[in-house]
């Protein structure tokens, strides 16, 4: 802000706001357009919905599609499907709930503009695997958002939403949100009567694999800086399942995917000297997991374990064979194609390093690990459930809403929905958007107020790091090193460093224990108190200071829950240490936490599995 | 540094600037034109390459694991709805693809405001948007109340 | 006040002949500060490698005649319709400029040179041009300056910042207000100081402009069109890494 600009406050009324517009949050808008036609439905986005969120550059398959008009799947397959990939443990009503609707969002997808690939024979969508049907995605994000457009009364690019707002007149209600512009600067006062939060799950809380330019590389989108879990968190609403976090193999450096080379190509993995190496490992991780090593298809996290002990006996590098695939011409273009539609970088590596598939089998590596919602992985808010099945712990008011009244989610903000990807989360949010349009019509009169005191004291805190930056900048000659404030980058870093170090990440091979916890929360701690000495130059850095409060602030959720689960659930995601085996007797249940936005204390809780689908 | 501007192809228009996920591509103070201020926040998206009029954006891969003298160029069609790429490799060799990325044209999609008003008993049944219609089988599934 | 150039009046105290020394000195600055950027910038050795790399790598060489047709289109379409800017509004405020300059520069040399004293009156028609010139200038530039830049527009920068690449435009809008102002002040007053205090504020501001080359984008107005003349070559040739235009999608969908 110079000396010419001054800051406004905007304030945007609404009756359902929708924080984040990716697949969650447009098809949230849709939603709530189709069955509240005379409200007024804000979406709000802090880049540009065109390409924003993790499907920025397309996608190739679609993930999670049924087939039900072709009895391809029943929705109860897919809950069994995800059950068993995250070893026992999802919210099996939410799952079947999304299974149930994903059908129509694939059609209207199709019938949008979206190209999907059919197989010649049978006319119907042509599968890539048992869930995963193939299409042609490199716009996939723009053919949504112009549905979201169309729905939506308003679109606010470029607003980074930092904080929810609190009802005055009533406890535990949300009543909107506050951000800031990321162009010119101005505050914007969010005043709804329901708020659907759909915004990114946590990429850069571990640190990455590469850590110069290539730290940009992440497999999960870098701009997904875990505002799903921190706006709620910062509100009391109760999340679960934070210590689940994913790591994915993939091909190395560009993390490029290996779906449609596993199912369609069907390629296949081999350690350094050519052999087959999964077998090997049955009977250890029988001795860890039991009976769920013998589930098919193995379980992720298993085959990672697989995996990473190959890696570490030292019979690595592990590539994918795809030399025989690859003289096929087509599938050549499909291996190919799969990348440039949605993962560009991995091209760019081979094309880097002369890698033709034809002649190389090229390396995979196991990532850095992520915390997000909807891919072979549930961490989230804890929400409530279908009202026509759910059972009566799962469900306390509108389907999707979270433990704070008014407060929505969908996408990657949702705990315990595995397995639901760009389909499942748009679903997700159709889910959302229309019980948020239920919500609204019950309401009558009694909307939520905003607080002025609430909404003027973030203002203050949403821009401190300018001024932080501004006054501090003047101890120093020049440069970034100052003793009395840090530049988001830094404090990125060290809150990598320290999720590394002691909460599992890839430099003790995903290993923690309760000392290592112990320790790592000791210096988030000291983190936390630092992160109120940010210092930001620019808006830009500004938006950087409020990823990097978000991203601590889910770290510390994750980290909480790790401690709190005292066992080794997913092998191959994170290892306990100290209990290294999967416990069923003690721990087959939900993770619950919440924090207290009083007192900022924690509160961990059980919460039991209900296994309504055999 | 992922994405790069061609000095003699940008015209500083702030497409780029418009779009970029991660609000990495600004403009330069001293020629008006678009860089990218943060390569290790970059996805290597190609969301800026793949708007720029001029054809001015063009990446180089990740100087960590990326050896120089590669290219992946993208052009993309709106109008024809197609998208394509040619890749040369430091080697040389040279592979293109063309690929379609919409069937429909754009602007097309069809209001959801346009549909006929849901009843209130609609409202509170579980059936979304286009239910059970565009599922194509006869009834939403449920299961029986727990 | 659009009768008579606005130069004749002041060949009373200050001689033609210096006048037009001055005039030949700003255009050598223009070409001296072009090429000293270029040596200074190595930008030129850049250009010609570049050059020779493209037809080293030019599947379909391109000939003397089509090279002299691309040229030729250049000069036509990027330049005589500043066609290389991609947005609608940016591109009429350059076109603007672009000859709103041209015919105020042109207006000023024949003007100082063929018809510099009130016994050798200009034709009316020149001060008419170089008032219109003007304007244009100061309509298109204003309105680029004010509303157009792209970091005020797109990345939401106070109109009020004021950054190295903003030089030029400054330079040239302050150099032509203060011209215009000098001329109306000139006109209306009878021999006032405040006449010679523009002028002289005047030539101080357009001696910036043409000094300040090296430093800003004027030296672009030559860049530009080299570098749309090479995009041309480098389509022709086939040597561009960006894929062709597609025909039709890949097979079915």
């Amino acid at each position: 802000m110079g000396l010419f600009t001054s800051r406004k406050t905007v304030f945007v009324d609404s009756d359902i706001l929708v924080i984040g517009g990716g697949f969650g949050g447009c098809g949230a808008a849709y939603e709530s357009r189709y069955w509240g036609r005379d409200l007024k439905v804000v979406v709000v986005e802090k880049a540009n919905i065109e390409r924003s969120g993790a499907v920025a550059q397309g996608l190739y398959a679609i993930n999670c599609y049924m087939g039900m008009r072709w009895d391809e799947n029943q929705p109860e397959d897919h809950v069994r499907y995800a059950r068993n990939d995250l070893m026992g443990l999802v919210r099996e009503d939410l799952g079947y709930d999304i299974a149930r609707h994903v059908d129509s969002s694939v059609h209207m997808f199709e019938e949008w503009g979206l190209p999907i690939m059919k197989n010649e024979e049978t006319g119907r969508y042509l599968r890539e695997g048992k869930w995963q049907i193939m299409i042609h995605g490199e716009s996939y994000k723009p053919i949504i958002a112009e549905a979201a457009r169309k729905a939506a009364t308003e679109v606010y690019n470029r607003i980074m939403v930092t904080h929810l707002l609190m009802d005055k007149t009533r406890p535990n209600r949300v009543a909107g949100a506050v951000g800031f512009s990321v162009r010119d600067g101005n505050f914007y006062v969010f005043r709804a009567k329901a708020v659907i939060v759909a915004a990114g799950g946590a990429s850069h809380i571990f640190k990455p694999h590469s850590v110069g330019e290539g730290m940009g590389r992440t497999w999960y989108a870098p701009w997904s800086s875990a505002s799903a879990y921190a706006l709620p968190i910062q509100v009391g609403a109760k999340m679960t399942q934070m210590e689940n976090r994913i790591v994915l193999t993939r091909f190395k450096d560009g993390y490029g995917p290996v779906g449609a080379y596993f199912l369609h190509l069907k390629t296949y993995t081999e350690n350094a000297y050519g052999d087959d190496y999964e077998a090997t490992w049955y009977d250890s991780i029988k001795e860890l997991v039991g009976d769920y090593v013998d589930h098919q298809p193995v379980p992720t996290c298993l085959r990672n374990h697989a995996f990473l002990q190959e890696i570490k006996a030292g019979r690595g590098p592990i590539r994918m064979v795809t030399k025989e695939a690859f003289a096929d011409p087509h599938k050549e273009t499909v291996g190919w194609e799969n990348f440039l539609g949605m993962t560009i970088g991995q091209a760019v590596v081979w094309a880097s390093q002369n890698i033709d598939p034809k002649e190389t089998n090229p390396e995979l590596i196991m990532s850095e690990p992520y915390v997000m919602g909807s891919h072979a992985t549930c961490s989230g808010a804890w929400a409530s459930g279908p009202e026509d099945y759910a059972p009566a712990d799962y469900q306390w008011g509108y389907n999707r809403m979270m433990t704070v009244e008014g407060l929505f989610g969908a996408g990657d903000t949702i705990g315990g929905t595995a397995h639901k990807f760009s389909s499942g989360s748009f679903t997700e949010g159709r889910i959302a958007g229309k019980s948020a349009v239920k919500y609204v019509s019950d309401m009558g009169h009694g909307a939520p107020q905003v607080d002025e005191a609430e909404y003027e004291a973030l203002k203050k805190a949403v821009y401190q790091p300018m001024e932080t930056y501004d006054v501090g900048r003047n101890e120093i000659v020049a440069g970034t090193v100052s003793p009395s404030y840090l530049l988001p980058i830094q404090g990125l870093q060290r809150l990598e460093k320290i999720m590394d170090e002691y909460v599992g990440g890839t430099s003790t091979n995903y290993l923690t224990n309760e000392p290592m916890l112990t320790r790592g929360m000791e210096l988030l701690g000291m983190l936390k108190e630092d992160i109120n000495h940010l210092g930001a130059d620019s808006l830009h850095q500004l938006q950087r200071a409020w990823e990097l409060h978000h991203r601590v602030l889910a770290s510390e959720s994750v980290a909480r829950h790790t401690m709190f689960r005292e066992e080794t659930r997913w092998p191959g995601y994170y290892y306990r240490a100290d209990h290294p085996q999967l416990d069923d007797d003690n721990w087959h249940c939900f993770t619950l936490s919440r924090r207290d936005p009083g007192t900022g204390e924690w509160a961990m809780e059980k919460a039991p599995v209900h296994h309504i689908i055999d | 540094m992922p994405t790069f501007v061609y000095m003699t192809r940008c015209d500083g228009c702030g497409q780029c600037v418009d779009i970029c996920p991660s609000d990495i591509m600004h403009i330069d103070p001293i020629y008006r034109r678009a860089y990218n201020i943060e390569p290790n926040m970059c996805w290597e998206c190609y969301a800026c390459v793949k708007a720029c009029p001029q054809h001015a954006i063009d990446v180089r891969g990740y100087a960590d694991f990326a050896p120089l003298g590669h290219s992946v160029r993208v052009r993309r069609e709106e109008e024809k709805g197609t998208v394509s790429w040619k890749i040369k490799f430091r080697d040389g060799r040279e592979k293109n693809f063309v690929s379609p990325i919409r069937t429909t044209p754009w602007g097309s999609i069809k209001s959801p405001a346009d549909y006929d008003r849901p009843s209130q008993d609609a409202l509170k049944a579980q059936e979304l948007s286009h239910e059970p219609e565009k599922l194509h089988i006869d009834a939403l599934p449920a299961l029986p109340p727990q | 006040m659009l009768s008579s150039s606005p130069f004749a009046e002041v060949s009373a105290f200050i001689s033609p002949t210096v006048m037009q020394v001055y005039i030949v000195a700003m255009i050598l600055m223009v070409a001296g500060g072009t090429l000293f950027d270029m040596v200074h910038k190595k930008s030129a050795t850049y250009f010609f490698r570049a050059w020779r790399k493209s037809t080293g790598n030019a599947t379909t060489p391109v000939g003397g005649g089509e090279m002299a047709s691309l040229a030729i289109r250049t000069v036509a379409v990027e330049i005589l319709t500043s066609a290389e800017f991609c947005k609608v509004r940016r591109r009429i405020a350059h076109l603007l400029t672009f000859y709103g300059f041209l015919a105020y520069v042109i207006a000023t040399v024949i003007m100082v040179f063929a018809y510099p004293t009130p016994a050798t009156p200009a034709p009316a028609i020149l001060p008419v041009l170089w008032n219109i010139g003007a304007l244009m200038v100061l309509a298109g530039g204003y309105w680029f300056w004010f509303f157009l830049r792209v970091d005020v527009a797109w990345e939401g920068n106070s109109p009020f910042r004021l950054v190295r690449a903003d030089l030029f435009v400054v330079s040239l809008l302050v150099s032509v207000t203060l011209g215009l102002v000098w001329e109306v002040v000139q006109a209306t007053t009878d021999g006032t100081i405040w006449t010679n205090v523009f002028l002289a504020l005047y030539i101080l501001s357009t001696t910036v402009l043409f000094a300040s080359v090296p430093f800003s984008k004027f030296s672009h107005m030559f860049y530009k069109p080299a570098a749309a003349f090479q995009k041309r070559v480098e389509e022709a040739n086939g040597s561009s890494n960006l894929p062709a235009p597609a025909e039709t999608p890949r097979g079915k969908v």
